[in-house]
């Protein structure tokens, strides 16, 4: 079995394959914004080039190509999505306009405190293309006002004549009742045949219209361009031999086929960060690191995500660039704080202070020598000498670091390796901030945790911003840099299906059928049709669950159960299931003995493993020797420190601080103090001394 | 460890993170609605004298003063019951600390061995705690012994563990025990989060280290903001702003009584002075505001409306703010008065006094003049408790938020938010429609922006929002207590010249009325009647309740507004083509999906305006621009023999003598309360209301709109300062 891996990243484009026969091909192209599918080529070439094949060898021998894209992302970034209508139910056509009051959830922190910047997230479908439909459905699915079938034959005909490229349909309570919303897609493809059509009941039945509007809104104004990258990618790729199986990685975690998802783009929106989580918790399970906090440092961001028992959890109230969305959505915290992150002296504080603004990667710190001035994240590390070149090609240009940092140096009374060292320790404290606010926020204790390093530049940062959390253990994997794209290639297909009901007592459910399981697995299912003949079929696992929370509050938590028919033993184990996991989630004690449990969601989710081709271990080499010095700045002095070749290293040696350890793409600081060691997979294991010691603290929410 | 440049910009940042940690957690461990979906809480941190060094921002009025609170634990319990490590003190005690009775605080004492280093404290609005009504909010309240009565700070949590006498005694008051638990959970656990991670600050800085880069952090935001302040001219700027509230009780009846909110703001130098002393006296009902609402609303205020681009450190801003007040006022109400509605009342007066009053302050700097902000919505009706029954005969009792759906204020450079609900409650969201429809016996028919309600101005304000909803699948009737403001006039101030929002609308109708097919309340004026909402109003299933948001202030004279502007909200169904004309003076057709401005007949129109602003006479041509100290947008100060004149900016007229009153000078156009409005005039009472039109004498331009009392004096809202007449020191 081959597989390929490719992610599109801000940046770079990466391309991992794993061959049949134990190799790994790596390969990085420069993100071609507005035609990314160039760069996805290029990067596949230059991966199969270090395998010493030709693109086509490469794509006719691979059995699946698993795909991490901004595609979506980036239309709804620059606005380029479709001109979208929708049809809402009458009376309640400002829900999206209105966006629930939401003039400051999403924004930047400082954007938050200042009154200028406050405003609803961009409006993706204009006032006159949301057009009302006479019907309305109640809460228990009843049908209060019955669909006007001429009035909505009317409205899709205007929403035409407004230039609608896309239809979205969402109407109150079509969760419970769908009936009106499904009549309206026909009317749609009477009316107007060959619109994408998106239905909120089939794509985000969660309860709350706004967020199932919004979804329907963003999934309709970013289909047309997705569907267009998906099927000339599709094309493309089978021009040039490939004849696999096409997956993209999903928010929600897990890859599905790409031709599944031309209906549901909203998926794929944020899929590249989710590949690197995943590759998280792959690693993860292999070293017996069950709970992970999985960080990403690029150019412009620091992502941090977790797996905690193995699993991912999902958002409780995802928002993509200020949107909300009733979909699941892997949980990730993310900043803009990244090495083009720009330093300076906040006049009104007289702090140091580092970002948001960034100097991206045009110009891009000034130690890229393409013409940037102002002092970057990335500019302070080149001044210090823990970094010298970018990607194997970019040479690091330190005078102009040192000049960039001088002005800065100057204002803060400080010599300009004093400068340096302050932006380095005022970033990675922001990015320490993030990974005990994604750990804590959630109740989760940071030093239970092994945290990951990846992308680009973590490796360089992670000794810093590790080291002061106190987690249990740092792992730099092998593919660091790649990682995302690593995770496209080792994610499962996987695939789940909801229904939101309202909230009504489990107990109400007891021996009745749940009728919603047939319906939701039987079109789970249906996305792994036609794989076992393509003999790639692993079997394919089917889980049922019920969503549960207390009465009257919004937690849903998910649990298993065995059939789509609840006993009373079967009701009693999901309670106590429930029960324990709440007081996991929230604090021992917390979880009310006499509060009625509810019943909110109905979940199907499907799952075929599939098997990662072995790697071939690292090799045993010779005596450990650096293969050159540098001088760094460490703890105020410069010093000779050694260099040692990434790929060159053998399995179980140790290396001691202050060194470092590179290959191409990347730099790992290792910082006085702290030691790595290599595994026979070549990931980097940290171990950092504490920085200060703390009494141990009850487990936060210890209600007894 | 010595606290540099460095060091204070990670603790910096770490206490924010700290404190936005709290509310996550307070929100996954509570998971309440209140607290989770309308965000209706807040937390802190505060310095060991209860200094707020940060607050969330979803709710800034219920935290901006948790010093109060925690100056009383201090100044009283220190001996006894103990003030200690792992304690946590429960209060919703207005007289001491919170806006009223419903908003529950906690706060803790962060110790690092012996030494008290910090607060941790939130707030959270609870569905109800107890007193003769349902949510709280008693009409008919005569004092503070007809509403919840307010329990002092308790030790709830004693070194480490809840007191479960005292929990159950705070549990057994409210109606809904089960939600107010959870809530508490969530505090609890939210303050011993931070706690946690301010000892961990400690550990890697030093108990000293992180108390000096506190202080640090206070002192450097508060110079900031007094360097502010010095850059912003000097003077005194007023504004009134009014309520209503009827007390219905046998004897003590009161009908439709107004109270009015007077404030004289003073800047002078690097200090910032509001005066509240004209206001009228306390209500003998629940509308007053205690001290502690009245700093934590001008606090607010002051952090939403100059602090841009600032820290939000209100224990920093407090230090430069006094606060002159009167006892037994409607602002600073003497006990036993009720003030459990508080918030949607005399507060709301109080925001948009100090906001009308910072808006024209700013306006005076030409380098801050673009910081000008309208007021946003005041309490709208749709902010209401509503209790009842269900088919089932269960009760229910519960807040609903509709409300905060209503416009922002313009600024010189944008339209307000389209319902984007009130300034100082940035966070605060309403629940879905389905949410309310899932939990209570409700039947949506709609939740629309509502054409025509943002303030008209050269920026337009924010429109509101109209909802309307009948009783479903219950049997009996169900009983409203609204907070509505604003229906007899006008409550969100417009700033430079702008209108004002459209005032709030209340209805009960038949539920065939087709309103979701209408087009706001000019087509609902007739059918139904209008009354104000008090006790007893009550929604029996036949009926449905229809209410409107309030849209927010616009800046700058509306015959100013680009006409294209215009165009592009008539498409957008926020302005309709008649009131294009009426507010704007703009001349266009919608002609299926297009507008078309008629620019020729638009400019006639707008002449047609000016001219008669002026009772006919032709507006003085504009010369060009006029120079002199700038006192606003529209008023310059020249040099003259003998003194300083003021003149026009645009024209160059000259209005009066510097040191004269500036608005008896202006060309005056008294209206009705309702001018804009098609259903204000319905409201008993309104007829007691004007708005009033100030123009330059010269140009015609409008320069301010105030409401005011029919018959009340014209309110000089731009003072200047006394010139300082240099002399000479004694040697």
């Amino acid at each position: 079995m081959q597989i390929v891996g490719i992610d599109t990243g801000g940046t770079f484009t990466d391309t991992v394959i794993l061959t049949g026969d134990a190799r790994i091909g790596v390969g990085k192209a420069l993100t071609t914004h507005g035609r990314l599918m160039e760069g996805v080529i290029a990067s596949l070439v230059v991966a199969s080039r270090s395998l010493g094949k030709s693109l086509r060898e490469i794509l006719e021998a691979t059995d699946i190509l698993s795909h991490g894209t901004t595609v979506g992302l980036n239309a709804l970034l620059t606005n380029a999505g479709a001109k979208v209508g929708l049809l809402v139910t009458s009376g309640f056509e400002a829900t999206l306009p209105m966006a629930r009051s939401n003039k400051v959830h999403g924004l930047p922190d400082e954007d938050s405190i200042n009154a200028l910047k406050w405003r609803k997230p961009d409006l993706l479908v204009p006032r006159r293309r949301i057009i009302g439909v006479r019907e309305r459905i109640d809460v228990d699915g009843n049908i209060i006002v019955p669909l006007d079938e001429e009035q909505a034959r009317q409205s899709i005909r205007q929403l035409v004549a407004r230039g609608a490229e896309a239809i979205g349909i969402a109407l109150m309570w079509s969760p419970v009742n769908g009936s009106h919303e499904r009549r309206l897609a026909e009317l749609v493809a009477q009316e107007a045949p060959g619109l994408h059509v998106t239905l909120s009941s089939e794509l985000a039945p969660r309860i709350g219209e706004y967020e199932r509007t919004a979804t329907v809104a963003m999934n309709a104004y970013v289909a047309p361009l997705v569907g267009d990258y998906l099927t000339s990618l599709d094309e493309a790729l089978r021009d040039e031999g490939f004849s696999g199986l096409f997956l993209i990685v999903t928010m929600g975690g897990g890859a599905r086929r790409a031709s599944s998802l031309c209906d549901a783009p909203v998926h794929l929106l944020q899929s590249g960060p989710v590949g690197g989580i995943m590759a998280a918790r792959q690693i993860g399970a292999r070293l017996g690191h069950a709970d992970v906090l999985a960080t990403d440092v690029g150019g412009t961001s620091f992502d941090v995500g977790l797996v905690v028992g193995g699993a991912l959890p999902t958002a409780s109230r995802p928002r993509i660039d200020r949107h909300s969305l009733a979909v699941p959505v892997i949980d990730l915290a993310s900043i803009g704080t990244g090495g083009g992150s720009i330093a300076y002296a906040d006049p009104e504080l007289g702090v140091l202070r580092v970002g948001p603004q960034s100097a991206g990667s045009m110009p891009g710190p000034a130690c890229y020598g393409r013409g940037g001035t102002q002092p970057t994240v990335t500019d302070a590390a080149v001044v210090l000498g823990h970094l010298d070149h970018l990607g194997g090609a970019l040479i690091l240009d330190r005078d102009a670091a040192r000049s960039a940092l001088a002005p800065l140096a100057g204002k803060l009374g400080l010599e300009v390796e004093e400068a340096a060292e302050g932006i380095l320790r005022v970033a990675n404290a922001q990015m320490a901030d993030l990974v005990r606010r994604a750990s804590v926020q959630r109740g989760h204790d940071p030093r239970n945790f092994v945290l990951y390093a990846y992308g680009g530049a973590a490796p360089q940062h992670v000794g810093r911003y590790a080291a002061e959390i106190g987690v249990k253990a740092i792992v730099i994997p092998r593919l660091a840099p790649e990682f995302s794209a690593w995770g496209a290639a080792s994610s499962d297909m996987r695939t789940s299906y909801e229904i939101e009901l309202p909230a009504r007592p489990l107990q109400n459910f007891r021996d009745g059928e749940i009728e919603a399981f047939g319906r939701l697995e039987e079109r789970a299912r249906g996305e792994f049709e036609g794989l076992a003949e393509a003999s790639l079929a692993g079997a394919v696992e089917v889980r049922r669950k019920i969503g549960l929370k207390f009465s009257r509050q919004l937690h849903r938590i998910d649990i298993e159960v065995p059939s789509s028919r609840l006993g009373s033993a079967e009701i009693a184990a999901a309670e106590a299931a429930f029960r324990s996991r709440y007081e996991q989630i929230v604090g021992r004690g917390s979880a009310h003995a006499k509060s009625t449990i509810e019943l909110a969601a109905v979940v199907v989710e499907a799952r075929m493993p599939i098997v990662m081709p072995d790697s071939a271990p690292t090799r045993m080499r010779g005596a450990l020797q650096p293969s050159r010095q540098r001088r760094a700045w460490f703890g105020g002095r410069e010093q000779e420190t050694p260099v040692f070749l990434w790929a060159e290293l053998g399995v179980g040696v140790v290396i001691s601080g202050p060194a470092f350890i590179e290959s191409d793409q990347t730099t790992a600081v290792i910082y006085p103090g702290q030691t790595v060691t290599t595994d026979v997979d070549g990931n980097l294991t940290m171990t950092v001394p504490a920085v200060h010691k703390l009494s141990p603290s009850p487990s936060i929410g210890e209600f007894a | 460890m010595t606290i540099g440049p460095i060091e204070l910009e990670i603790i910096r940042h770490r206490l924010e993170a700290i404190n936005a940690d709290a509310g996550e957690t307070l929100v996954r461990v509570s998971g309440s609605q209140i607290a989770s979906e309308a965000s209706d809480f807040n937390t802190a941190i505060m310095t060991a004298d209860g200094t707020v060094i940060s607050c969330s921002k979803f709710i800034l009025v219920q935290s901006t003063s948790l010093n109060l609170i925690v100056r009383d634990i201090l100044d009283r319990y220190g001996e006894n019951p103990g003030i200690g490590r792992g304690d946590q003190f429960l209060t919703n005690d207005p007289y001491l600390g919170t806006l009223h009775q419903p908003d529950v605080t906690l706060v803790a004492p962060i110790f690092h061995g012996d030494r008290l280093i910090a607060w941790a404290g939130s707030t959270v609005h609870e569905p109800d705690v107890g007193g003769p009504v349902s949510g709280g909010f008693n009409y008919a309240a005569r004092s503070i012994f007809d509403e919840a009565i307010p329990i002092p700070p308790v030790k709830i949590v004693e070194a480490g563990s809840i007191r479960r006498d005292i929990e159950r005694d705070y549990l057994a008051r409210t109606r809904t025990p089960e939600l107010n638990a959870l809530d508490l959970l969530g505090q609890i656990a939210a303050n011993r989060a931070s706690e946690r991670q301010v000892l961990e600050l400690c550990a890697a800085y030093g108990t000293d280290g992180l108390v000096h880069a506190m202080d640090r952090l206070l002192a450097s935001t508060e110079a900031a903001f007094r360097r502010r302040l010095i850059e912003l001219p000097d003077g005194i700027w007023r504004e009134n702003s009014f309520i209503q509230h009827e007390q219905r009780s046998g004897a003590d009846y009161l009908p439709n009584q107004i109270y009015a909110v007077r404030l004289a703001m003073a800047k002078t130098g690097d200090k910032l002075s509001f005066d509240f002393t004209a206001s009228d006296d306390q209500a003998p009902g629940a509308v007053n505001s205690t001290y502690p609402t009245l700093a934590n609303f001008t606090m607010a205020a002051v952090l939403v409306h100059i602090c841009q681009g600032l820290p939000w450190m209100p224990g920093a801003i407090w230090r430069t703010i006094d606060i002159h007040t009167r006892k037994a006022s409607i602002v600073n109400a003497e006990w036993p008065a009720g003030v459990a509605m508080s918030t949607g009342t005399s507060a709301q007066a109080i925001r948009n006094c100090v906001s009308g009053c910072l808006a024209r302050l700013l306006d005076g700097s030409a380098a801050h003049a673009h910081m000008a902000m309208a007021s946003s919505q005041s309490s709208g009706a749709g902010g209401m408790s509503i209790s009842g029954h269900r088919l089932d005969g269960s009760p229910f009792t519960t807040l609903f938020l509709d409300e905060l759906s209503g416009g922002g204020g313009a600024t010189s450079n944008a339209d307000g938010s389209d319902t984007s609900g009130t300034a100082t409650s940035p966070g605060a969201t309403p629940s879905n429609i389905e949410t309310n429809e899932a939990y209570y016996p409700v039947l949506y028919l709609t939740r629309r922006e509502l054409a025509d309600s943002g303030g008209p101005g050269m920026r337009r304000g924010g429109v509101g929002a109209m909802h309307a909803y009948r009783p479903h699948q219950t049997g009996q009737s169900i009983a409203l207590l609204s907070m509505a403001q604003g229906l007899q006039h006008p409550a969100t101030m417009g700033a430079v010249g702008g209108e004002p929002g459209l005032p709030s609308g209340f209805a009960i109708m038949s539920c065939d009325v087709p309103v979701a097919a209408s087009k706001g309340w000019p087509e609902l004026a007739d059918v139904t009647d209008f009354r104000l909402p008090d006790a007893a109003t009550r929604l029996y299933p036949d009926q449905m309740l229809v209410t409107s948001s309030q849209g927010g202030g616009g800046f700058g004279d509306p015959l100013e507004r680009d006409p294209a502007a215009v165009a592009m909200d008539v498409l957008d169904g926020l302005v309709s083509v008649g009131n294009a004309l009426r507010d704007f003076g703009v001349v266009l057709r919608l002609d299926g999906e297009k507008v078309e401005i008629d620019h020729d007949a638009s400019e006639a129109e707008r002449k047609v305006r000016l001219k008669a602003r002026l009772g006919g006479r032709d507006p003085r041509t504009i010369e060009g621009p006029v120079s002199g100290r700038r006192l606003s947008s529209h008023f310059r100060a020249v040099a003259v023999s003998g003194g300083e004149q003021v003149v026009c900016a645009v024209c160059g007229h000259g209005i009066c003598d510097a040191g004269a009153g500036i608005y008896a000078s202006l060309a005056v156009h008294e209206a009705v309360a309702g001018e804009r409005s098609a259903i204000t005039d319905r409201y008993a009472g309104s007829e007691r209301f004007r708005i009033r039109h100030f123009y330059c004498p010269g140009c015609a331009r409008q320069v301010d709109v105030q409401v005011a009392r029919a018959g009340d004096p014209v309110l000089e809202a731009i003072e200047l300062p006394v010139p300082r007449i240099p002399t000479e020191a004694r040697p």
